[in-house]
């Protein structure tokens, strides 16, 4: 989507799981949410 | 993640309470722009008054649609967001308009949430799931 729209080079640069300790932390692994650092560049 | 250059104009997507613009202004420095964009009031009135309280004169806070930015194309060095892209209806409008405000040679880092696979219907409209 977003080398869709024209960006390139776009990468995951890093994971991190957003709800650790959280009362939500069950749920997100249950359907697999990831928190993710994201970098792409308009050249 | 890179950092953010001094002089750079920045624009973060959905700003609330205006702390990672804040952050951004210390790094672009005075010669450096920071746009934060939200579409509410509360919030722009809170990070209006953090950036007042904290001396910031290089920030300043507007209200937009993430989908219609009020800025010129090929303005802005970086755009930032926190975790907020994920909640727009619309995300490949959103990524379009973030594509004519970036400078060519400019960029996107956010930080946000991805989901592996998709999610049934039931777990779409089960609000429990993802409220506190």
């Amino acid at each position: 989507m977003i080398e869709q729209a024209g960006f390139r080079e776009a990468k995951v640069v890093e994971k991190f799981d957003p709800f650790l300790g959280t009362n939500k932390e069950k749920t997100a692994r249950k359907y697999g949410v990831d928190g993710v650092n994201f970098i792409a560049y308009k050249r | 993640m890179g950092a953010l250059e001094n002089g750079a104009t920045v624009i973060d997507i959905g700003s609330g309470g205006g702390m990672d613009c804040l952050l951004a202004a210390k790094q672009v420095g005075p010669n450096g722009t920071v746009i934060g964009i939200d579409m509410t009031d509360a919030m722009l009135e809170r990070s209006g008054g953090a950036a007042r309280a904290a001396g910031f004169v290089n920030v300043r806070f507007e209200k937009a649609d993430m989908t219609r930015l009020p800025l010129a194309d090929d303005s802005v060095d970086v755009v930032i967001s926190n975790g907020v892209i994920n909640l727009a209806p619309d995300k490949e409008a959103v990524f379009a308009e973030l594509f004519r405000v970036v400078k060519p040679g400019g960029r996107l880092q956010f930080a946000d949430i991805i989901m592996k696979s998709d999610l049934s219907e039931d777990a779409r409209n089960n609000t429990d799931l993802w409220t506190g």
